[in-house]
């Protein structure tokens, strides 16, 4: 009788380790954890004119999501980058912006409430000039520009969902888009206003598995 | 102690301002001398439940309802010449005034449009006490002040004149800057009335009034590094006139025949050094033909019928064509009743029709009453419906921005007919749906119900109690209906959207003993939009935590409507003897208040930016000599305190000095 019991226990430890083995195999219940990424630049100012006007040189920061690390601009035209920044414009790597299967929509809601992308989703690409996945404009996208205090606030409640170049996918929640993240007072002064700004903060999670949960 | 002083807004009629059903302040002419008031402005501010706000001038701001909400009147004659709903107050000159009368709650059922939060009452002085009165003043930022009233009356003759001449040089609060915020002006105004008697009981007024003002608005602009100078020009021109035949023809029946014209120019040129010009011209004008008729059915019941018309037209650089008046005309009639059943009983009742032929009309029925529970105490109920009509910008504006991304706004009588035109010519990238919501306009209603509870312990003390709370519906805001192929935005207008503002005042005179006198007043307000309190509540308002990141907004964390503030109170201690002598102190405060949506939301909330709130201190004082001259020295916002950002009208620390010599009638 003992040694029935035994089998049995042993029988139900084994096959419930062998079905939870199972389990893990197929959808991976690993926590994506959240990175948080400080101060990008995307093409800030680098000097002021004679009459005081900033001077930029018009170019795109370009962003791994998948290695976490800024990516040159040599290699813009390969899928080694996912996003990238220049001034309020995000692009994706996709459609006229680059080779990749890259995409995405802004969604509303809390970024940690965001466990899975629903199925009914349409990630946009970019149709340089005239759309943009991550639609550009004040109070559209993910920022609202107030003119008044000539400040850009990024949007409470946007999470950017993301398909990366390789076709995996990312959520992403821009926080400040001035160096330090955190939005300039509306005190500061012009020139704090004007070469403080076009700098990225954000937090983002990545799913390696191909999945749409994280 | 509210004594015997007669108010004539609050019932179209004169009446005790004991017997008198809804909330009223009085200022009188003694407040605003001892005061040093010289434009409207000056008084408004220290008045209790009344705030001042900056951008288009001057406005003022009734129990959290925004300037366009309160209608200005002079001797019941309405001002216009509104820059974004905003009268500006500095053009008021407060020469030979009697008196103000501040009514607050909806007043439509007896003046129509604006008359939504309250009505501001100024009134001319009406005795020819002084014949001749002369004053000179200067104060800090070269600021001077001379006027003259000279008065004149007989058996069936009075007359009266006033001219006054203001000009500053303005000041900057901010070191290295072309920008004034309060900019040098020069102003003229002048005033005359005439009344003739024509045998006992019918006399004819003549009345006109003037007022110019040239403003220097040089400024410096600031965008993206570059700094452009110009040269900036404003001339300003208010003109009104009015004739009214009065006929009494029993003691109880009494009718006048008013006719009214008013025109405001205002001319703005701004040159900037590479030779841009900015040009903007507003031309309204306002013409009116009422009659009012009172009678006193029995001594218990009062009536009074009235009837009027209106013709408006606006000129504008704004609209499609500044050549062609944009006109407007309106038809009313209104009825009250009056009705005193016993000594301890008032209960009125009123009601005013607006036809108009431009948008819809509008239906304004109030209710009022007071009720003495004893000698010393009395409650007063007043419930009642105003409206504000869509102003001429809302219905044709035809504006495109081209300095800023080329954006355009359209007012909703061109709206639609523009927006399909640029379609077939290719120009309209896409329409929203509310676009097609587009349609004529209804005014904006306000229902406000005040509550409130008298007290007068004795005939040196006074405290009052008050509750109100407005409701307003069909708020017309700008959206946006739509995009040019470039994405630059189309915006119109759309009756959407409500709002509401409640809260407590309180209010107290004490006499001290027979030199010194005390007032005291506090206001507590909430204000909130109603739409954005249902999303909030439906869980789709976010902002940020400490760490940047979004979370839901609570309604604990919501404000209201910006530039309100919470708590508001004033004390103002008061000498007077009878050598002639006077000195004030007025401690005037205001709470915080939000001014810019700094947290990446639509709505206010403790996340956003704050200015903070401060106290100011003014004082004055005075000597009447027996010869005529008097003398008078003050000093405002004695502590200095300022906030060149949130608070562009409010100077540093100022002095002032008059000189006055007026003949008395001996």
């Amino acid at each position: 009788m003992k040694n029935q019991v035994q089998k049995l226990v042993l029988f139900i430890s084994l096959t419930v380790a062998i079905l939870s083995c199972s389990k893990s195999d197929t959808t991976q219940v690993l926590p994506i954890s959240a990175v948080s990424v400080k101060d990008i630049p995307a093409d800030t100012v680098v000097g002021l004119s004679a009459q005081g006007a900033p001077i930029t040189n018009g170019v795109y920061t370009y962003y791994s999501l998948e290695k976490n690390t800024v990516v040159p601009a040599a290699d813009s035209a390969t899928t080694k980058w996912d996003i990238a920044f220049m001034a309020t414009r995000i692009i994706t790597n996709g459609g006229t912006s680059g080779k990749g299967q890259g995409g995405a929509f802004v969604f509303t809601g809390l970024f940690d409430n965001l466990k899975t992308i629903p199925t009914d989703s349409v990630f946009k690409t970019d149709n340089a000039p005239t759309s943009y996945a991550i639609t550009t404009g004040s109070g559209k996208g993910w920022y609202t520009y107030d003119g008044l205090n000539n400040l850009i606030t990024p949007l409470a409640g946007r999470v950017l969902v993301i398909r990366t170049a390789s076709g995996k996918y990312a959520k992403v929640e821009i926080t400040s888009y001035y160096k330090g993240g955190t939005t300039l007072p509306a005190t500061a002064s012009d020139l704090e206003k004007l070469t403080k700004q076009r700098y990225y903060s954000f937090r983002y999670a990545f799913q390696p598995n191909g999945s749409k949960t994280f | 102690m509210q004594g015997d002083s007669v108010v004539v807004t609050a019932n179209r009629a004169e009446r005790k301002l004991g017997n008198i059903t809804v909330p009223v302040n009085i200022v009188n002419a003694k407040q605003i001398q001892q005061v040093g008031a010289l434009r409207l402005t000056d008084i408004l501010k220290e008045q209790p439940g009344l705030n001042m706000t900056s951008g288009f001038g001057a406005g003022v701001q009734l129990q959290g309802l925004n300037p366009d909400y309160t209608i200005i009147l002079i001797n019941g004659e309405p001002l216009v010449g509104r820059t974004a709903g905003v009268l500006d107050l500095n053009r008021i000159a407060l020469g030979n005034i009697k008196k103000i009368e501040i009514v607050k709650g909806p007043s439509s059922s007896l003046y129509g449009s604006e008359a939504m939060a309250g009505v501001i009452n100024i009134i001319t002085e009406t005795v020819a006490n002084i014949p001749l009165q002369a004053s000179l003043r200067y104060g800090t930022y070269e600021t001077i002040d001379a006027g003259v009233n000279n008065a004149y009356a007989e058996k069936s003759i009075f007359y009266q004149g006033f001219y006054n001449y203001f000009s500053t040089n303005g000041y900057s609060i901010r070191p290295n800057s072309n920008s004034r915020v309060t900019t040098p002006i020069d102003r003229y105004s002048f005033n005359q009335q005439l009344k003739y008697n024509i045998g006992n009981n019918t006399n004819i007024a003549f009345g006109i009034r003037f007022t110019n003002e040239k403003i220097t608005n040089d400024i410096s602009v600031t965008n993206g590094g570059t700094t452009i100078n110009s040269i900036g020009k404003e001339n300003n021109t208010d003109k009104n006139a009015s004739v009214s035949v009065n006929h009494r023809f029993s003691n109880n029946f009494k009718t006048s025949f008013r006719s009214y014209f008013t025109e405001y120019n205002a001319k703005q040129d701004l040159v900037t050094v590479t030779g841009a010009p900015y040009y903007d011209l507003l031309n309204h004008v306002f013409k009116r033909v009422e009659n009012q008729t009172d009678w006193s059915a029995t001594k218990q019941l009062n009536l009074i019928f009235g009837a009027g018309a209106v013709w408006e037209g606006v000129k504008s650089s704004r609209y499609d064509s500044e050549k062609i008046r944009k006109t407007n005309t309106i038809q009313y009639g209104f009825t009250q009743m009056e009705w005193t059943p016993s000594e301890k009983l008032i209960l009125i009742g009123g009601l005013r029709f607006d036809k108009n032929e431009t948008f819809a009309s509008a239906f304004s029925p109030k209710f009022s009453a007071l009720y003495r529970l004893n000698q010393k105490q009395k409650i007063k109920i007043s419930i009642g419906q105003g409206f504000k009509a869509p102003d001429f910008r809302q219905l044709y504006l035809d504006f495109t921005n081209a300095a800023a991304g080329g954006y355009s706004v359209f007012g909703t009588a061109q709206a639609q007919k523009v927006i399909s035109q640029l379609m077939r010519l290719g120009q309209i990238g896409n329409l929203y749906d509310s676009y097609y919501q587009l349609k004529t306009l209804k005014p904006e209603f306000s229902t406000g119900v005040h509550l409130s509870w008298e007290y007068e312990p004795s005939l040196n003390s006074y405290l009052s109690v008050q509750l109100f709370r407005n409701d307003i519906r069909n708020l017309i805001q700008v959206q946006q209906v739509g995009s040019y192929v470039t994405g630059a935005q189309l915006f119109s207008y759309l009756n959407i959207g409500s709002a509401f503002t409640q809260g407590v005042e309180l209010e107290l005179k004490q006499k001290l003993n027979t030199n010194f006198n005390i007032t005291a007043a506090y206001q507590y307000l909430e204000t909130g939009d109603k739409d954005q309190i249902n999303l909030i509540k439906a869980n789709k308002v976010y902002t940020r935590d400490a760490n940047g990141y979004s979370r839901l907004l609570s309604l604990n964390d919501y404000v209201g409507l910006p530039n309100n503030n919470t708590h508001k109170a004033q004390i103002k201690l008061n000498y007077n003897n009878h050598n002639g002598f006077f000195a004030n102190i007025r401690m005037l405060y205001r709470s915080k208040w939000a001014v810019s949506n700094t947290n990446g939301n639509e709505v206010f909330d403790k996340g956003d930016e704050f200015a903070s709130g401060y106290i100011s201190l003014h004082t004055s004082i005075g000597k009447t000599y027996q010869s005529g001259f008097s003398l008078q020295i003050g000093c405002d916002n004695i502590t200095n305190y300022n906030d060149p950002l949130n608070l562009p009208n409010l100077p540093g620390r100022t002095f002032f000095a008059t000189i006055k010599y007026q003949i008395f009638k001996k």
